[in-house]
């Protein structure tokens, strides 16, 4: 392996938040590996994945995620990552028709793609507060062993009753219970694989069962956790082996690493047994001008008239139809219940009021339509690498050199040919950069995330 | 084991089932233990090669979906039903999870539907054991249930509409709307319909009395004959216990020695029922595993009182 990341001196940038030795510049604690490892993440839903193209595939077909899996593994990605959708999404009480919708069961799918691919890590969101901790042990478990150890869960929680409405138990947790539920139902799963007699009785039920499967070839499930949220951050520096919330900026990386290291350490672990792959869009092109253009058309294609109204809608809580999508932002004042008029997309609302007149002030001051305005945003909300080949190599070797990140887990904004200039053009580049890795490292998804055997 | 209702027998020379119903199809049994793990990729292959038309996944650890869906794409004819309980599981995963096996399989997908009496099945959900007839009545809600959510995606919902930008019709889409006694479920699936629509929900012989006679009888598309080879296979004693049965979908051999000689053995059993006309032929490409039963499509059956867009029809309704 190369050691390229120690060879030079950082960027100015990276230079300024580095605050320790060259090697450990974020934080005494933490050495960076100067390693970066992808993986892709089939979402399923949301206007990241544009339909309206000519080579945008069946959103639901097996060869679509076939195909994909593929071209990541050829591509030598850690792991290839799935949405979980538990209830479709809705604007205004009716089922989003925008957007990309419906997709087939994350872990159903990843067993079946656990035959087809060799070294691929297979990784399913799946929510805390609607499953039963031992089925979806098992579930893990056989799909751990069915793939010789390349299973992940990302661990979500939810206290939605609305999504509870397709559930035995309904909307039962609090808001602040989620995470206290969901840390003991990580528990009873961890009992489940390690083979234990598990005997839980907690606030919302009580569990008897004793784990009956052997272990897989990499011990357990690699977990991961989106860790957002204070409380989210500590559930995750307790619990996950990756961290994958989005952070658009070296800087807000940095910050969010040191975040995590802070945490790790308090809960008494190692800081480098917890990963941070933020989710990520990446728009490339041979040169900066055509990348430029480029993002400016995908955004176009992710964007129409009529989703730049329905995103505003989300805030302005009413029907804002009547408002050319051309024209300036709404000037009424928004009408804001509980939870918005979209269900299902975790959008909070806690201050409409005054986000919906900084809005109206910032797209103003800018020139911005509506329309104009919700794409530049709707590029803003992800964290985005866009620019030549080469810049966003050179870019995201500084990630790395800095510790900041220890890969990506990217969004492909067209479903199945969306890695193919990832695989084609940057990995290579970051390959000859020292920084990404050649062959995979094992078979197993924790030694492709250089995590150690659980 | 088997609580097969005694029929009487059929009249020389044919079977009992009525016209339309072809000879049942040909399944074997594999219970996932993990002991299988490294040779079932070849064992379903094997299987197919040797003349099975299915397989049923029983639950001997791995769980039976998972590993359906695992032989989906290294198989390509064999029907795929897991075995698997109605009981203490929610009904939404389980709609879901069955219906993109049959997406990933591309129409190859059933359900062999059973009730769960093992008390360790509930205790590991924190439910109580529900008695029998409180354990019938649930199967059937939930298969109800689950049917329902299969159900509530037209075929053409989907309609990628440009000049519009509508990639969904909500119109096209409805609710489940459940209430049952033990759960509710509103609907609608989180997944575009599947290639056949309605799964093939068979009875096993063995699962029949937990079941109850109204799911087996009335709500399933059919039955599973259970032939149990675990003490050999003797043809004839088989051939005689299929002309016997009555009408069956699925003829499904249980027990089969995996150490001894299973494809051999499969594919003797095969030739020698297939000869005597007591089994469908060896699966053909691209015939979904309800043409292969003898089951009529499954047409979208859209109701105007749950459909998804109700909100937006109220809203122009009243305004």
């Amino acid at each position: 392996m190369t050691t390229a990341h120690t060879q030079a001196p950082l960027s100015p940038e990276a230079a300024a938040l580095a605050t320790g030795p060259a090697a450990h510049p974020l934080h005494p604690a933490h050495a960076p590996t100067g390693q970066l490892a992808f993986g892709v993440f089939f979402q399923g839903v949301n206007s990241s994945t544009i339909w309206r193209l000519p080579a945008s595939g069946d959103q639901v077909a097996w060869e679509s995620f076939e195909a994909l899996a593929r071209t990541a593994e050829r591509g030598r990605f850690a792991a290839f990552f799935l949405g979980e959708g538990l209830r479709l999404r809705e604007h205004r009480g009716v089922p989003f028709e925008l957007d990309v919708a419906g997709r087939p069961d994350a872990q159903t799918l990843l067993a079946a793609l656990a035959g087809v691919t060799e070294r691929i890590g297979l990784v399913a969101t799946q929510n805390t507060t609607f499953n039963d901790p031992v089925d979806l042990a098992r579930r893990l478990q056989t799909l751990d062993l069915l793939s010789g150890g390349r299973a992940g869960w990302n661990v979500v929680t939810t206290d939605n009753a609305w999504t509870g409405e397709n559930f035995r138990r309904g909307g039962y947790l609090d808001h602040a219970d989620r995470y206290v539920h969901a840390e003991a139902f990580v528990r009873v799963a961890e009992q489940f694989w390690r083979g234990e007699q598990i005997a839980h009785d907690g606030a919302h039920y009580a569990v008897r069962a004793h784990g009956d499967l052997p272990a897989s070839a990499q011990g357990r499930p690699v977990l991961f956790q989106a860790g957002a949220s204070p409380a989210g951050q500590d559930f995750a520096a307790r619990t996950a082996d990756v961290v994958f919330s989005p952070h658009g900026t070296l800087e807000a990386a940095v910050d969010f690493r040191r975040g995590i290291v802070e945490r790790t350490l308090a809960a008494g672990r190692d800081p480098g047994s917890v990963k941070i792959l933020p989710g990520a869009e990446i728009i490339l092109a041979a040169t900066e001008a055509e990348a430029a253009e480029k993002v400016r058309w995908v955004r176009d294609q992710q964007i129409g008239p009529e989703q730049a109204l329905a995103l505003l809608e989300q805030y302005w809580g009413r029907d804002l139809s009547a408002f050319d999508p051309d024209g300036p932002l709404p000037d009424v004042p928004p009408e804001v219940v509980e939870s918005g008029v979209t269900r299902g997309a975790g959008f909070q609302f806690a201050d409409a009021e005054q986000l919906t007149r900084t809005w109206r002030e910032e797209a103003a001051e800018k020139g911005q339509s509506i329309l104009e305005f919700a794409r530049a945003r709707a590029g803003a909300r992800r964290g985005t690498f866009t620019g030549s080949y080469d810049t966003v190599a050179d870019r995201l070797v500084e990630f790395a050199r800095l510790g900041a990140i220890d890969g990506l887990n990217i969004t492909p904004w067209l479903i199945p040919s969306g890695l193919d200039d990832i695989v084609d053009e940057l990995v290579p580049r970051l390959q000859e950069r020292g920084v990404y890795p050649a062959e995979y490292a094992g078979s197993t998804l924790r030694e492709n995330l250089g995590l150690p055997v659980g | 084991m088997s609580t097969t209702v005694a029929r009487p027998a059929p009249s020389a020379g044919t079977r009992s089932a009525g016209p339309t119903q072809p000879l049942p199809v040909l399944a074997v049994d594999l219970v996932t233990d993990p002991s299988l793990l490294s040779g079932l990729a070849g064992l379903a292959r094997g299987l197919e090669e040797a003349g099975a038309g299915a397989l049923t996944l029983s639950d001997g650890g791995l769980h039976p979906i998972h590993v359906a869906a695992h032989l989906a794409p290294l198989t390509s004819e064999l029907g795929l039903l897991p075995r698997t309980d109605a009981i203490y599981v929610e009904p939404f995963h389980l709609a879901t999870q069955l219906m993109s096996l049959d997406h990933l399989s591309h129409g190859r997908a059933g359900w062999l539907l059973q009730a769960e009496t093992d008390p360790a099945v509930p205790a590991a959900v924190g439910r109580e054991v529900l008695g029998l007839e409180a354990t019938a009545r649930e199967a059937a809600d939930v298969l109800t249930a689950v049917r329902a959510v299969w159900d509530s995606w037209a075929p053409d919902a989907v309609v990628r509409d440009t000049e519009r930008g509508v990639y969904v019709d909500a119109a096209r889409l409805q609710y489940a709307d459940i209430e049952a006694e033990t759960f509710s479920l509103r609907g609608p699936a989180i997944t575009p319909r599947s290639p056949q629509g309605l799964l093939p929900v068979l009875v096993a012989d063995t699962d029949r009395a937990a079941v109850g006679e109204r799911t087996a009888a009335e709500l399933a598309d059919g039955r599973a004959l259970d032939l149990d080879v675990s003490g050999g296979a003797r043809t004839r004693q088989l051939a005689a216990r299929i002309e016997s049965a009555g009408p069956v979908r699925l003829v499904r051999l249980v027990g089969l020695d995996l150490e001894a000689d299973p494809l051999g053995t499969v594919a003797q059993l095969a030739a020698a029922l297939r000869s005597r006309a007591l089994v469908a032929p060896a699966p053909v490409p691209r015939r979904t595993l309800r043409t292969r039963l003898g089951l009529p499509a499954a047409p979208f059956r859209p109701d105007p009182a749950r459909r998804s867009d109700r909100a937006r029809q109220i809203r122009e309704e009243s305004a």
